[in-house]
């Protein structure tokens, strides 16, 4: 299941590179992976759209690491791959990292499919761009999509520069007609339009700063190519939304200040997203009490405020309060919950992951997705009927 | 002659007798030349193996593999890597530590699920790490610039001759308040008793398996540490061990972690 005929042709190469290397080299490798079984129960009966009330999927992930030319150069696959009981959109493989990376004294060079992050914050990662996101996974965005790139990095004292060239777009999946939560209508995919003329071929670019500088971690960054994020407008005769990705232009910047027990973030994009130009920004304050009654277990607070100077954007005016409870025991237990809220009071959501290691090898993990009192002029409101609860549960290899 | 000799035994004894230093001053010399025994590694990895018991005698097993680079500067702590095997949940983890003396260390981990580099708050350095008896704190436990020092006399451990010393951490955030701890003439320690905050005794930390690495440095590679609270312990084993084998210190920067992980 191959996205397309330009990663089949760099599948085939470094096989072949492989191949060829192996014999040169004693092959030294290292595997791992898991497969996870999930149940997920939708407390409000069907839904909106008349899905299940009941969803069960299989999910798994498998990496492979092969170190090359006496550790100078790596090749890294790691795949994740899903089939969903419900919906059609969450049957997929997807090559998260299929690279081959090369290093210098100073200078990195990476081809193939990779996952990048940028940026600081828990929930609002406004900066990061490089990855398209799965919405059919999660709402919030935060699965990726494996992107095709070619980078160099260069280091020095003072920093990292790292520069991207990407010839290849990613669409973003969103969740199919069984899925939930799901859209008001299904996004068609027969009709995807893109203001750039090279559409999905057009070389995006990007290039970053980090830097380490005390306690202080920062990030400058820029971005030219596809949006991620389409813009969907409904068609009146197909009742699917059309997909439209303009050009975005991103300057962004990501800071991290670590202060003893606290940690201060902020993240902030000036973007000009096909005609218009738009501001936002995010960040907040995490502090965490450690050994809490004399245990070993730690309490982390979270707090986090996005705003974004668009009207019409669903997180211009959000807020979220989290709390991460590590019990740090031998089983690794651990909660993380958060209530993320609309600061004029249209919508609020509570989320919750509870996770635990049940054997050596078996993780048992507990999500709980809430969706509160919700204003019908909010774009939350199509995920009222939504919320749920699902044990998830991971072998691993 | 005779009365020129017995004042010269009489000066050495002056000089090196505790009239010539105090209690502190003289266990902060036997802490030190400890600790300076055990430098100019430069760098090295190892394995390591932990054994995590319970009171009714079941076992868990934890790994991790680790680098280490040494710091010259006299005023700073080493930079370490941690590279997470098991249990296998956590396979793909590598945490990244620039150690200071007596402040908080610089902390970052690499997080495969989420692809993404994190600096973490690293105030507690006394948590229990990967859920054994045994803290980050106590790695470092032999650097005697993190404690103030009081020598307590001898005392004979295993038919042996051993240093007894007091220690209190200078360390704000240290989950200790008083360590009474035996090194050997070798300047090896044997075993440390820790005190938690509230005073009461912690555990105990037995170094074991002692074995002379390039001729020169003396590394415990075991660690049995028994804590009498809650009655855990926990073995901890360094395995194939190497000193001084040239390591990129560029390896031990931040930008480095994704390229060490996948």
């Amino acid at each position: 299941m191959i996205e397309n005929l330009f990663q089949q042709k760099i599948l085939i190469f470094f096989l072949v590179y492989l191949f060829l290397t192996s014999h040169i080299n004693a092959l030294d490798f290292k595997t791992y992976g898991f497969i996870q079984q999930e149940s997920s129960i939708y407390i409000n009966g069907d839904g909106k759209h008349n899905q299940d009330n009941y969803n069960t999927s299989l999910f798994g992930k498998g990496t492979f690491i092969s170190y090359l030319q006496e550790g100078d150069a790596k090749f890294t696959i790691s795949a994740i791959g899903r089939f969903d009981q419900n919906d059609d959109e969450l049957r997929y493989l997807d090559f998260q990292k299929f690279k081959y990376e090369y290093y210098f004294d100073d200078i990195a060079l990476k081809i193939g499919n990779e996952i990048v992050f940028w940026g600081v914050n828990e929930t609002f990662n406004i900066v990061d761009i490089i990855n398209q996101s799965n919405l059919a996974e999660d709402i919030a965005g935060t699965k990726k999509l494996g992107q095709p790139m070619a980078s160099i990095s260069y280091s020095q004292d003072y920093g990292i520069f790292d520069i991207y060239l990407m010839p290849y777009f990613r669409e973003r999946p969103f969740s199919g007609k069984e899925g939930r939560p799901r859209l008001l209508f299904e996004v068609d995919k027969n009709s995807i339009t893109y203001e750039s003329s090279a559409k999905k071929r057009k070389m995006d670019f990007a290039l970053r700063y980090s830097a380490v500088i005390e306690d202080l971690d920062i990030g400058l960054s820029h971005f030219y190519g596809n949006n991620r994020t389409p813009v969907l407008s409904p068609n009146p005769l197909t009742l699917k939304f059309d997909s439209h990705y303009p050009i975005l232009s991103q300057t962004g910047v990501d800071i991290q200040a670590t202060k003893g027990p606290w940690l201060y973030k902020l993240e902030s994009v000036s973007a000009k997203d096909g005609s218009e130009r738009h501001l936002s920004t995010a960040g907040g304050i995490e502090y965490t009490y450690y050994g809490i009654r004399n245990t070993q277990s730690d309490l982390g607070v979270i707090v986090e405020y996005a705003f974004d100077d668009r009207n019409n954007n669903p997180f211009n005016n959000e807020g979220v309060i989290g709390l991460r409870w590590s019990l740090n025991d031998i089983k690794s237990s651990s909660l993380l919950a958060g209530y993320l809220f609309d600061i004029r009071g249209n919508s609020n959501r509570f989320q919750a992951e509870f996770e635990q290691r049940v054997k050596d090898d078996l993780k048992l993990f507990v999500d709980v997705s809430l969706n509160g009192s919700i204003d019908n002029t909010d774009f939350t409101y199509q995920f009222k009927e939504d919320s749920s609860l699902t044990l998830k549960l991971a072998k691993y290899f | 002659m005779k009365i020129f000799s017995f004042l010269f035994i009489l000066i050495l004894t002056f000089n090196f007798s505790s009239f010539a230093e105090t209690d502190d001053e003289r266990g902060l010399k036997i802490a030190k030349e400890a600790y300076e025994s055990t430098r100019g590694y430069i760098d090295s990895t190892s394995e390591q193996l932990m054994i995590l018991i319970d009171p009714k005698g079941n076992e868990v097993i934890r790994k991790i593999s680790g680098k280490n680079l040494e710091n010259m500067d006299p005023d700073d702590g080493d930079k370490s890597l941690i590279f997470f095997n098991k249990p296998k949940d956590v396979e793909g983890t590598v945490m990244l530590s620039h150690t200071h003396v007596n402040d908080d260390d610089d902390q970052w981990l690499y997080l495969p699920a989420l692809g993404r580099v994190k600096r973490i708050s690293s105030s507690n350095k006394s948590g229990a790490f990967m859920g054994s008896e045994i803290s980050f704190e106590d790695f470092s436990g032999l650097d005697y610039r993190k404690y103030d020092w009081k020598y307590l006399g001898e005392e004979n451990y295993e038919g042996e001759m051993c240093y007894k010393l007091e220690s209190y951490p200078k360390y704000e955030n240290s989950g200790y308040t008083k360590r009474i701890g035996l090194t050997d003439e070798l300047l090896r320690a044997r075993k440390i008793e820790y005190y938690d905050r509230k005073g009461d005794l912690l555990k105990t930390i037995y170094f074991e398996d002692h074995k002379l690495y390039n001729d020169a440095i003396w590394f415990a590679d075991t660690f049995r540490v028994v804590n009498h609270q809650n009655d855990n312990s926990t073995i901890y084993k360094w395995e194939n061990r190497q000193l001084n084998i040239g390591l990129n210190k560029k390896d031990f920067e931040k930008s480095s972690l994704m390229r060490l992980a996948d």
